[in-house]
This record gives C-alpha cells, sequence and structure tokens, in this order.
C-alpha cells in the first residue's frame, strides 16, 4: 500500500527522535506557572488545550513524551491556567505580534501558491479568488515560500521593531523576535506598561503600528499650523510621515499619480514640481507644502506613502489578550523546521533557509506530486512535479510537512 | 491641604483622610446642622440627572466636601447602573472645568499623587502650540482609547521613547477620564439599607427626579422588526459577501452576527441564512449564534464591534455621511430607521397636498 501524502507516521517519528534529544534546549516562557498551554498532534484536529506546567522540568517531560505536531503557550497570564476561559482569572498579557508573508501580495506567491475549486474545475496560482466564477466560495489551497516572502516577512518584522524601540520606548530586553517556523515572525513584548493593557488599548497600538487613521494635520500638514522646521527629523509617526512622503514623491510614476484622481494642482505639483515639494519637505514645515498639494489630495497621498514605513501585522492576534501562540524552539509540523528566537540586532542577517532545518540525518528517497523550486541549506531543490529523488532528512522533512511527497517504499 | 482643596477634589487621598477623621454615622446627620450638605448632596445627583455636570460651589467647603460621599450613598441606594454611569460623568466633568483653571503644576500632581500617571514637565513647541507635558503612553492609552476624535488617536500624537506630548488642557481633560473611572467604581455597586428620616425624604425627592427624567436620557428604542435598509455599509457589505458564499473572516462573522443578535433577527432565520449559503454544520452555527445572542454559556448577549474596532480589522468601508456621525453600527442603525421613518411620514404626508391643491 502507498503511503499518505506527506508520510506523517515518519514526519512523527522524526519530531520524537528530535524532542527525546533536544527537548532540554526549550527555554520557559517568563512566568511559565501562568500560562495556559497548548498543543496539537499529528493525528486528529482537536487542539489539547488548557494545560500548566508549574515547572519547567515538567513542559520539557510533556514535549519529550507527546511530540506534538505544534505547541503554543498563551500570550496571557491566569490565576489557573488549567481552568476554562470563565474560571481562569486573567492577571494580563504580552504584547504580541505575528507577520505572516501569508497575508501580504506578493509576485512570488504566483509561482509557488496554487488553489483549486472544490465546487468545479477552476484551479490557478497565488491567493484564491474571493468568489469562484462557478458562484462558490470553497477552495484547497497549498501555500509554499520562498527566500523572497520570507524576506517581505523580515522587513516587516525590522519596521515593527524599529517602531517599538523608538516610538514606545520598548527596551531591548524586553522583546523576544522569533522566526514563526513557517511564513513569517513572532515578536513578543514583556513589558510592565503592557501586560495590563486592555483591547481597547491594544488596538490603539496596532492603529499606531499600521498607521490607520493617520490624518495629514496632525503630522504638521495644515494651513492652520505654525512652525519654522521641516519634520524630516523628528520621532515618532509626525518625522516618518515626513519621510514617507518624500520618499513616496521621489519614486512615485506619473500615471500611479494621475491613478489617485487628485485634485489638478496637486497633480501638476507631484509631477511637473517634484523637485520643489520635496525641497520644502527638507527645508521648511510642513504646512507650506500644503500651498502645492491641497489638503484633501495630501491626506490620499499620505495614506499611500505611510503604508511603506507601516508595519503588515496581524490586527486580530495582537488585540486578542488570550492568544495563544508558538512556543519558542519548538518544530512546526507544516514545514519540519524550528520556531527560533533571534537574539536583538541579529535579525538582518537571519536566514530561515540556512538556519531552522534541525532535524538532520541520512537521505531518503521521495516520491513527489507537485513542489516548487526552494533553497534549503544553501542546496537548491525543485521544482519536481511526478518524479523521485533522493534528498538530505532535513530538506526531505519540508517537501513532507508541505504534503508535496511521500517517502518512496 | 486646605478644607477647599479637598472640597473641589473629593477624590484627594487627603480629603478623604478628613472625611474619615470626622467619623460621621448616618444617625449623627439627622442633626439639623448637616441639612446644608444633605440638601447639597442632593443636588448634586440631580444636577447630575437633569444638566449632566455637577456645579461647584465652593463657598462653604465643608459643606460641599460632606455632601459627595452622600451623594455617592443616594446614588448606589437607588442602584440604577444607567444613573451611575450618569453621575460618574457629571461629577468627572465638574473636575474637569476646576482642573483646567489650574497651574499645569497642579495637574501634574494630581495626576501623579493620585492617579499613579507617569507624566511629567518636558515642553515642546508642536505647530506652534506648546505642549509642556510628556506622559507615558499605558496611562495616555487607558484614558484616551475610548476617544473618538481624531487628535486623540495615538498615531496622530507625537511620541518618542513611549512619552506622548500633551498641553496642560489635554492632561486635564485626560484626568477626566481617570475621575470618572473613580467615581464609577464608587457608585457601580447598588447599596441597601433603611435610612433616618430626613435623608428618606431627600432620597425620594432625587427618585422622583430620576424617574421624571429617565425616558429622556435613555434614548430611543430599536423597532421590532429588522429594518435592512437601515443596515450600515459595513454590515450590509459582510452580509451581502456572506450570501454571495464568500469565506468571511473570524471578525467579520462574529461583526455580522452580532449586529443581527441586536437588531433583533430571529435565531431560526439566522440559523437559515448561514446554512443556505456555505456549508456551516447547522447544529454549530445555531450554538454559535446562541451563544453571541446570550443564550449560551455565559449568558452575556455580545453587543457589535465599535466603528473604531471594524476600521482596525478593515471591514470598515463605503462610509457614507451618517458614517461621518456616528461610532457604532447599532448607531447608524437607530439613525437610519428614524431617517427612514421620517421620509416615509412625509411621502405619507405629501400626496394628500397634491390632492388638496388639485
Amino acid at each position: 500500500m502507498d503511503e499518505d501524502w506527506g508520510s506523517p507516521e515518519f514526519v512523527k517519528a522524526q519530531f520524537r527522535q528530535w524532542y527525546a534529544r533536544n527537548s532540554d534546549t526549550i527555554p520557559a516562557p517568563i512566568d511559565i506557572a501562568h500560562r495556559e498551554f497548548a498543543f496539537l498532534t499529528f493525528h486528529g484536529r482537536t487542539m489539547y488545550r488548557h494545560n500548566r506546567f508549574p515547572t519547567l522540568d515538567k513542559l520539557r517531560r510533556y514535549l519529550r513524551s507527546n511530540a506534538p505536531a505544534h505547541s503554543y503557550h498563551s500570550s496571557g497570564y491566569y490565576d489557573d491556567p488549567a481552568a476554562d476561559m470563565a474560571r481562569k482569572g486573567w492577571r494580563g498579557a504580552d504584547l504580541v505580534f505575528d507577520i505572516d508573508a501569508d497575508h501580504f501580495d506578493l509576485p512570488c506567491q504566483m509561482e509557488h501558491d496554487r488553489w483549486w475549486c472544490r465546487n468545479c474545475d477552476n484551479q490557478g496560482t497565488g491567493h484564491h479568488p474571493e468568489i469562484c466564477e462557478c458562484g462558490k466560495a470553497q477552495f484547497e489551497t497549498e501555500t509554499w515560500l520562498c527566500a523572497r516572502c520570507l524576506q517581505a516577512a523580515k522587513h516587516e518584522a525590522q519596521k515593527l521593531l524599529d517602531i517599538l524601540i523608538q516610538d514606545f520606548g520598548v527596551g531591548t530586553d524586553e522583546l523576544t523576535t522569533n522566526f514563526s517556523g513557517n511564513r513569517g515572525y513572532h515578536v513578543h513584548v514583556h513589558s510592565d506598561g503592557m501586560i495590563p493593557l486592555d483591547q481597547q488599548a491594544r488596538r490603539e497600538i496596532v492603529d499606531y503600528i499600521m498607521a490607520i487613521g493617520l490624518e495629514a494635520e496632525y503630522q504638521g500638514f495644515s494651513q492652520r499650523n505654525r512652525g519654522v522646521r521641516p519634520t524630516l527629523a523628528e520621532g515618532g509617526w509626525r518625522g516618518r510621515t515626513g519621510r514617507a512622503l518624500y520618499d513616496y514623491i521621489q519614486e512615485v510614476e506619473p500615471e500611479e499619480v494621475k491613478s489617485m484622481k487628485l485634485s489638478r494642482r496637486a497633480t501638476k505639483s507631484i509631477i511637473e514640481d517634484k523637485e520643489k515639494v520635496l525641497n520644502t519637505l527638507m527645508k521648511r514645515h510642513p504646512s507650506n507644502v500644503t500651498s502645492l498639494i491641497d489638503p484633501k489630495s495630501l491626506q490620499t497621498v499620505l495614506e499611500k506613502a505611510v503604508k511603506l514605513q507601516a508595519s503588515e501585522i496581524d490586527t486580530v492576534v495582537t488585540t486578542d489578550i488570550h492568544r495563544l501562540i508558538r512556543l519558542p524552539k519548538t518544530l512546526h509540523s507544516k514545514t519540519g523546521w524550528q520556531v527560533q528566537t533571534i537574539p536583538y540586532g541579529s535579525l538582518p542577517d537571519y536566514d530561515p533557509l540556512t538556519r531552522a532545518t534541525v532535524i538532520t540525518g541520512d537521505p531518503v528517497l521521495l516520491e513527489f506530486r507537485w513542489a516548487p523550486k526552494i533553497k534549503i541549506n544553501d542546496v537548491e531543490y525543485g521544482p519536481y512535479e511526478e518524479e523521485e529523488a533522493e534528498l538530505p532528512v532535513g530538506a526531505a522533512l519540508f517537501f513532507l510537512c508541505k504534503k508535496g511527497a511521500r517517502l518512496k517504499r | 491641604m486646605s478644607e477647599r482643596e479637598a472640597a473641589k477634589y473629593p477624590f484627594l487621598k487627603a480629603g478623604l483622610e478628613l472625611l474619615d477623621g470626622l467619623d460621621l454615622q448616618l444617625d449623627d446627620l439627622t442633626d439639623p446642622n448637616y441639612g446644608k450638605a444633605l440638601d447639597r448632596a442632593a443636588e448634586r445627583v440631580k444636577e447630575a440627572i437633569v444638566q449632566g455636570v455637577v456645579s461647584a460651589k465652593l463657598a462653604d467647603p465643608l459643606t460641599e466636601l460632606l455632601s459627595y460621599p452622600l451623594a455617592v450613598m443616594y446614588v448606589t441606594l437607588i442602584g440604577e447602573q444607567f444613573l451611575s454611569r450618569r453621575f460618574a460623568l457629571a461629577e468627572a466633568v465638574r473636575a474637569y472645568n476646576l482642573l483646567q483653571d489650574e497651574y499645569e503644576e497642579k495637574i501634574t500632581r494630581i495626576a501623579v499623587d493620585e492617579f499613579g500617571w507617569d507624566i511629567r514637565r518636558d515642553p515642546e513647541n508642536i505647530d506652534g502650540v506648546p505642549h509642556t507635558l510628556k506622559l507615558a503612553y499605558p496611562d495616555y492609552l487607558r484614558a484616551a482609547s475610548s476617544f473618538h476624535e481624531a487628535k486623540w488617536k495615538l498615531v496622530n500624537r507625537k511620541m518618542e521613547n513611549g512619552l506622548v506630548c500633551l498641553t496642560g488642557v489635554e492632561a486635564a481633560r485626560l484626568l477626566q477620564v481617570g475621575v470618572e473611572q473613580w467615581v464609577r467604581e464608587r457608585v457601580s455597586t447598588p447599596s441597601s439599607f433603611t435610612l433616618p428620616e430626613p435623608l428618606q425624604k431627600r432620597l425620594d425627592d432625587v427618585k422622583k427626579v430620576f424617574e421624571e427624567n429617565r425616558v429622556r436620557l435613555s434614548g430611543s428604542q430599536l423597532p421590532d422588526e429588522v429594518i435592512n435598509e437601515a443596515f450600515p455599509p459595513c454590515m450590509r457589505y459582510c452580509l451581502e459577501g456572506l450570501l454571495a458564499g464568500k469565506r468571511a473572516s473570524h471578525m467579520e462573522r462574529f461583526g455580522l452576527t452580532s449586529f443581527l443578535v441586536n437588531v433583533g433577527m430571529p435565531i431560526d432565520d439566522m440559523v437559515q441564512l448561514y446554512t443556505s449559503v456555505t456549508d456551516f454544520d447547522e447544529s454549530l452555527t445555531r450554538y454559535q449564534i446562541e451563544h453571541i445572542a446570550g443564550l449560551k454559556g455565559h449568558r452575556t448577549k455580545y453587543t457589535p464591534p465599535t466603528c473604531s474596532t471594524l476600521r482596525t480589522h478593515g471591514i470598515c468601508r463605503n462610509m457614507d455621511s451618517i458614517c461621518e456621525t456616528v461610532s457604532h453600527p447599532l448607531g447608524y442603525y437607530r439613525k437610519k430607521v428614524r431617517r427612514l421613518e421620517r421620509q416615509r411620514e412625509q411621502q405619507e404626508a405629501e400626496p394628500s397636498n397634491t390632492t388638496a391643491q388639485q
């Protein structure tokens, strides 16, 4: 009998072996005794929730004997983490951020992501449409990844870190940056000021980081404002807005400006008097820009420009005060990779494609159905289509976990 | 601290200690000497009910100071959440009006000593306006995240290193929220005990004023039947998406479901709606809807997310002129229903006019 696609039994055995040797390297989340832990197994879809581990030793023992497919801990702290939600007794929560390349629109997704309609024969690459031509909205999807989308996620993570540190004054010792084990990054903030914040306050933080509701007037761009100095060097969004506008106007193509339906004067200023606008931004207070670009047009341009400086985070994750988030240094069974903690300052040089493959072993023979090209540990694999290939275990696990192949017996 | 200070700001620790020191019992208050304080206490509550703001009568500071805890007692004895909220706000506005006239130093001292805020003097000129204070963002958010004006959004403030720039008046406005929360905590638990005659007489008087104003203040009810044309654009979008079989995000489903529950759509109709267009399991769908409607689980009926929450999660769209004036999808619905009713009344009135002209 043929193996199931993905050979889950083999993957599970590899995870088990890894945890047997390495569970002692899993660190304790801060205040472990007041956190909830949750796990998914390789079989079945039920999440095992409401676990509590009073000591790190007990957590490690659990990982060793269960070798979960996915491991999570709560962002929240509870009086009784093992109780059901209503009786847990919420004490506060870390502020957590999720950056997932899955949520971005990237050209590389057309190469490695695919979808099929469950109702008709329709299929395609990249993100599936909201509704299929057949009128239904039921899709099967296959999402892979590559160096480019990982890079895009890293870029967003770096912008997030900059905002947290510069604007919110978060200390680098209060921050943990993790590679999620798949297509993104998680940032945990453990700071006394953040922990008690309610959902509403966290929503304001999300709006801040994504520049939602940012208005030109409050960044200095209003005729009512008075001032002599330019704002480009200022901290916070005031400076960032000025720089965003400068960069955007410098690089924008005339076609894009025309497509924004700005006033005629604003369109002319940006396309023909570009240097004058840039000069004003560089040398004078932003209120002077309003004589070149009217306030309504300016707001439209700003909204586009600031998105490039804002960080594309998952809004639901950060506003949820009971969130479950991946346990650092554990394994992710959709890739076979490790959730890795990246020391502050090392993010620019971090490359999950050479670092996150922690399971190693003898080569195995795989039978592929389909897999896009990817470079793991500096070796290029694929693309594969209905063929066999022998791969080192680390790389093989990735294709198995993505269900693009199975063991060839 | 002077009695006058304590009379201005009854939440000051020193004032509370002053009151404690008097060690007054209920029966002591029947003494005619306290008549003025009892009257002023009743007046404070009545001012809150009728005007929405309590006045400051500082000519007789001891009476003003004493009247505050008595007013709190009246409010808890009436035991209506609606009154508690209104009283807390009215007392907070009173404090705000007084704080605006204080020196900045006093404002910061109250913020630090009484509310434990991390606030400091550090002047900065922003667009020609002197911002003399800086407040740590957690304290800022606790107070300002309920405001709807754009200028209070954190993204529209100058913030560096976790400190938000503020003017003195803005700090006073934020303190108002602190005072409101402080008062509300003290009036939100209803109490029940027998009052001596002179106090009971005044309580009855306050109750009468409350009853007279209750309907005027509590706002209009939603109509019994669901008026589809009155849905706000965001909910209409979610509903149309659902009808087309689009896979909705958790937030969209929760927003739409809680909205439909609150405008009174029968649960059976909702189950039918959801299961007809998707492959949702009927019993699971019913369970989830009943949970949101407060019939299952913790028995709390969920209200839909506010406009700002919908905006954060990318669900706010196609804003129209009514959207500009409301902060909640149910507020939109209520307003649009009234507008539609007026239009209908006009249309009904017009044909008879034309007949008369003919």
